[in-house]
């Protein structure tokens, strides 16, 4: 056996002795998996807006209001709504009790039926900026109702003179039962566009990722503290064979611990990643890059001490800036470009491919840009390659 | 394969500088097959920077290292596979068991399983750990762990055993063990280069002994020529109480006295004949104003040697 | 040796050797970038739109959503284009107005308009806004038919009287307002307590992982060396832990005042910020002086580290906001120190608040620091003591 494959599997007993190794490899990506799990799962069901109405108009038109919008949105679950006083509905809102509450004045429905302006007034929480948009989006929805009757009646009266009552009516109704000639249609489904929950298990899994690495290349430096170095040196073994050994632990663990957490977030969290031969190799290209960097940051370290806080450091600004949590190609085409210096973005694009039913060999530019970026690291890190095999 | 007759070391002019610091200046040696070589020197001297340098795990500014004619460097592996290293610190696993340790440096020494075990077994039975060759290394006592660091450099039957000061802050019992199993070795055949900082080691184990000082082999040979050829082969040992510094200079102006010294009480004269000397060197003593508490002849020794040729003692 | 001492010894340590330092106090500039451009000052983010064949009512609905507010509309040439755009992340949305859009609508029929984005709650407030467009556009049509229906002529025609009896009307409208003084909307697509949650990730996370740095200490023996001096055991507890937390809050506070001044992230009033922060970095300090203390090895600490910083921010909220938590996971989020924090910020950020309102987190805070460090001193000096 070759003898970077017998160091490397000497330090995995090792890490299976302390049970570091299955701490990292098992225990920690499941754990993680089961936490997002609980996070998104009753979560994905959302719990029901809470929002309040106060009319003060009390009239067919804030009925309808009422009775036809909200109960609606009652009937789906999405919202529940009581009837307050303005007063009671603000403090309520500004306390936090309530989402958002939707106030019609008095006199609003003559105000529809007159030439004169009207308003709705949408209060909503400043925490609950979700809730306040969907009240926004029903109460604009629901105007954008009475100003098509009211431009229809308009438009009719502007050409025919006024209208009677009747023709009035007529004309309302006429606009209202009118089904909606432009409708929209989200086809992000079938787009190569990550789900919420996919998004996120990726994120988490990418971040994860250069954490994971440190294991092979801190043991190299523990080695040297521990004094067993020197006979690592002093043996018929070659040093680059020395340094294939610890990559070869930190490869091995990082394989291992992501793909127990693409299992565990696609059975605990219902993520769905897409076809298994682009994942791994995702996977494999991905833990590859992640190694040459956190080599790379350890042979510019003397201590294990060192070595640990500056990958710390790597590993949370590499993924932040890779767009592990929030999208950071939508802040603009620097940051676009910038981000692509990272394994993570390059991760993250290589999953999108396989959404929505990507084939696997639509991740190859994204492997193709891993494998650059690991044998980029791998080579500085080589080159330092001395550094760290000193005695 | 390229053999030197029965050269089994040949080291040419080795030099390495750690920035402005000269550690190794210029050091030339051999060691024969069979033979037990020591370097004898206080810390410092550069005695670890030398093995390192013979053990192909540093590479020296100048100079060669020859393992029976082969070239040694850190990458030479036929070289490094002749040799058995014994670093001064314990160099062991200490959550793998004495068995999975030395079962891992066989492999590295490209031993097949079945030797490997067969050795394994032997080697734990030579340092007497067979008994507790399942339980991790960190539960070891600290001479258990120093005998299974030794025999993680026998595992592969090297034909020279580095020992890089093998018996520093270890009790007089597991010393003795540890001596006695290199007398066995050398006994066997095997080349031993033995670096220390105890002339009494070096006396009993070495064939030969290299003296080396900041970076320096200054001296060379079986230990008993050494002493020899000192010529002055006695030394006057004096308790004394009262002005040591005077008591010094008095003796040392003696004709017959060579080098003295003084150190903590006691006075240290070098003489060829220490039976006509001694009364001599006795009146100078007192007559300087101190008081003699008590008389002791050496024979010279190693450290006697040391002194003469440096000035300085062996063991700070 | 007083702890002070300690921790300066420790600081000076760090500091002195030059890539330390790069390391642990320029890299976080990297931070400084990704947090400022990402949640500071003007952000508007991009919907495409393909106008798969141009006509009077496909600019209309261009023209409605360009004036939308609060998102930019790049005119894309093709459907595969923008797909891509979304795809890669440059794009939030894309809106594909189709070849038959004019023709479906003048024949009376009903046209389909493609919308596409990502999944990122940005997104979908973005979508909220399309679709707020895409039916003011739908409703001038129907109105438009009803209008042909009863007054004749062709639909061209009728959409003008459409738009002329629109303009001679003041509408109706929704106006919305917050109970914050923070304004709103909000700029569109963007969190704004992003900022703040990067932060706590990176701080607790950096903190936990570094842990191990004290186990090489006390490997080395430093601690135990110290000991034999005339130095209380917890001033050397104390000295290290100070040391690290030090470092922490210098962190924090490079990536705070960067954003703020380079980027204009805003962080709320800078007392409370700063207090935030150092409270929070405490309790990190703290949950890593009680890993490193517990753990046998590096690697130990690195694998429990993990599992602790990342499992505890995103119990936390600094990886998927609070606000999508349900309200029993919310109780559960509010055992963790990040959630109190994420509160904090939520105050000084969203509704201006002094230090004085958020003191109930600043406590909370406290609280946890002073029993992690109770814990970790605890545990670290059984470990120095009996020589492990």
């Amino acid at each position: 056996m070759p003898a970077s494959l017998l160091i490397a599997w000497k330090d995995l007993r090792q890490r299976f002795r302390d049970r570091s190794a299955i701490m990292l490899a098992v225990v920690v990506p499941l754990a993680l998996a089961a936490i997002f799990s609980m996070i998104f799962g009753p979560a994905s069901t959302p719990t029901a807006f809470e929002y309040a109405l106060v009319d003060e108009d009390r009239s067919p038109v804030s009925r309808s209001f009422d009775e036809d919008v909200l109960a609606y949105l009652e009937d789906e679950g999405i919202a529940t709504v009581d009837e307050m006083e303005e007063a009671e509905a603000r403090t309520a809102v500004s306390d936090g009790d309530l989402d958002a509450a939707f106030l019609i004045p008095p006199g609003f429905a003559d105000r529809v039926q007159s030439r004169a302006p009207a308003r709705l007034e949408v209060v909503g929480s400043v925490d609950a900026a979700t809730a306040t948009d969907v009240a926004r989006s029903v109460a604009s929805s629901y105007v954008q109702g009475l100003n098509a009757v009211r431009v229809a009646v308009a438009g009719v009266a502007h050409q025919g003179g006024s209208l009677t009552e009747g023709e009035l009516q007529e004309v309302a109704q006429q606009t209202v039962a009118a089904a909606p000639p432009v409708t929209i249609e989200d086809i992000s489904a079938d787009a190569h566009v990550l789900d919420l929950k996919t998004y996120f298990a990726a994120g988490m899994a990418v971040f994860f990722l250069l954490f994971t690495v440190q294991f092979g290349v801190s043991s190299l430096i523990e080695e040297r503290s521990d004094g067993t170095l020197s006979r690592l040196l002093a043996a018929p073994v070659r040093r680059s064979s020395i340094l294939v050994g610890k990559l070869l632990t930190s490869v091995a663990l990082g394989v291992v611990s992501l793909t127990v957490l693409v299992l565990g977030t696609s059975l605990l969290l219902g993520a769905s990643w897409g076809n298994p031969v682009g994942v791994g190799l995702l996977v494999v290209s991905g833990v590859l890059a992640a190694t040459g960097i956190a080599s790379v940051v350890a042979s510019l370290a003397k201590t294990a001490e060192q070595a640990g806080s500056w990958q710390a450091v790597v590993a949370v600004s590499l993924g932040l800036l890779g767009g592990a949590f929030f999208p950071v190609q939508q802040s603009g085409q620097l940051m676009a470009t910038v981000s692509l210096v990272t394994p993570h973005a390059w991760f993250m694009r290589g999953l999108g491919t396989l959404a929505g039913g990507g084939e696997a060999l639509a991740v190859l530019p994204a492997v193709g840009a891993l494998l650059l970026i690991a044998a980029v690291t791998g080579a500085v890190a080589s080159t330092r390659l001395g550094r760290i095999v000193e005695p | 394969m390229a053999t030197d007759g029965d050269v089994m070391l040949r080291c040419t002019d080795l030099r390495k500088s750690y920035g402005p610091l000269l550690a190794v200046d210029g050091v030339s040696f051999e060691i024969r097959t069979g033979e037990t070589y020591g370097l004898l020197g206080p810390n410092g001297a550069g005695k670890t920077t030398l093995i390192s340098m013979v053990a192909g795990v540093l590479e020296g500014d100048d100079g060669a290292v020859a393992l029976d004619g082969l070239r040694m460097d850190p990458s030479a592996l036929d070289a490094k596979a002749l040799i058995g290293y014994v670093p001064q610190d314990v160099a062991l696993y200490p959550d793998l068991t004495a068995r999975e340790n030395l079962r891992f440096f066989a492999s590295l020494y490209k031993l097949g399983r079945q030797e490997a075990r067969a050795r394994v077994a032997e080697v734990l039975d030579v340092v007497g750990l067979s008994e507790r060759a399942d339980d991790q290394v960190k539960t070891y006592s600290g001479g258990m762990k120093r005998r299974l660091n030794i025999g993680a450099g026998l595992i592969h039957r090297p034909r020279l055993l580095i020992l890089d000061e093998p018996t520093v802050g270890v009790d007089p019992q597991s010393r003795n063990a540890i001596l006695a199993s290199i007398e066995a070795l050398s006994a066997e055949g095997m080349a031993v280069l033995y670096t220390t900082h105890y002339m009494e080691e070096a006396e009993r184990l070495c064939d030969r002994v290299g003296i080396v000082d900041l970076g320096h082999l200054i001296a060379e040979g079986p230990p008993r020529a050494l002493t020899a050829e000192l010529g002055q082969a006695e030394h006057i040992v004096m308790a004394v109480e009262g002005d040591l510094a005077a008591a010094v200079a008095a003796v040392d102006a003696l004709a017959v006295a060579g080098r003295t010294t003084g150190d903590a009480g006691v006075l240290d004269v070098l003489v060829t004949d220490a039976e006509s000397a001694l009364p001599l060197v006795m009146e100078a003593a007192t007559s300087s104003g101190a008081a003699i508490r008590s008389v002791n002849v050496q024979e010279p020794d190693l450290e006697v040697v040391f002194l003469h040729l440096t000035g300085k003692r062996l063991r700070d | 040796m007083t702890p002070l001492a300690i921790a300066g010894v420790n600081l000076r340590r760090t500091l002195r050797d030059r890539t330390n330092a790069f390391f642990v106090v320029l890299f976080p500039l990297l931070m400084v970038m990704v947090v400022g451009l990402a949640f500071g000052g003007e952000f508007t983010p991009r919907v495409a739109v393909v106008v798969e064949r141009t006509g009077p009512l496909s600019e209309a609905l261009v023209d409605q959503l360009e004036s939308s507010g609060g998102f930019e509309v790049e005119r894309v040439d093709d459907r595969a284009e923008a797909v891509e755009g979304v795809e890669t992340g440059r794009l939030s949305s894309a809106v594909v107005i189709p070849e038959d859009y004019d023709s479906v609508l003048a024949e009376g029929g009903d046209a389909l308009v493609e919308y596409l984005s990502t999944a990122d709650r940005s997104a979908q407030q973005i979508g909220m806004v399309v679709r707020a467009s895409v039916d003011a556009q739908s409703s001038r049509v129907k109105v438009a038919r009803v209008l042909q229906d009863r007054l004749g002529d062709d639909l061209g025609t009728n959409l003008a009287r459409t738009d002329q009896a629109a303009g001679s009307l003041q509408e109706v409208s929704v106006v919305t307002s917050t109970t914050g003084t923070a304004l709103f909307p909000e700029d569109l697509g963007r969190f704004d307590l992003g900022a703040s949650s990067q932060l706590l990730l990176f701080v607790f996370v950096t903190s936990m992982t570094t842990a191990a740095a004290l186990i090489e200490t006390r490997r080395l023996g430093v601690s135990r060396r110290m000991l034999s001096t005339p130095t209380r055991v917890s001033s050397i507890v104390a000295g290290e832990a100070l040391g690290r937390i030090g470092i922490a809050v210098v962190q924090g506070i490079v990536i705070m005042v960067g954003s703020a001044l380079i980027f204009g992230v805003s962080w709320g009033t800078p007392l409370g910020a700063v207090a935030l922060m150092v409270l929070f970095a405490t309790v990190a300090g703290g949950a890593g002086l009680l890993l490193g203390a517990v753990s046998k090895n590096p690697q130990q600490a690195i694998g429990a580290g993990l599992l602790v910083g990342l499992g505890l921010s995103a119990l936390g909220g600094s990886m998927m906001p609070l606000e999508f938590f349900s309200p029993t996971m919310l109780t559960v989020a509010h055992f963790t120190p990040h959630a109190w924090a994420a509160d904090g910020f939520a105050t000084l950020v969203r509704r201006d608040g002094t230090v004085l309102d958020i003191f109930g987190e600043l406590g909370v805070l406290l609280a946890y620091a002073v029993a992690l460090f109770a814990l970790g001193s605890w545990a670290l000096r059984r470990r120095i003591l009996q020589g492990d």
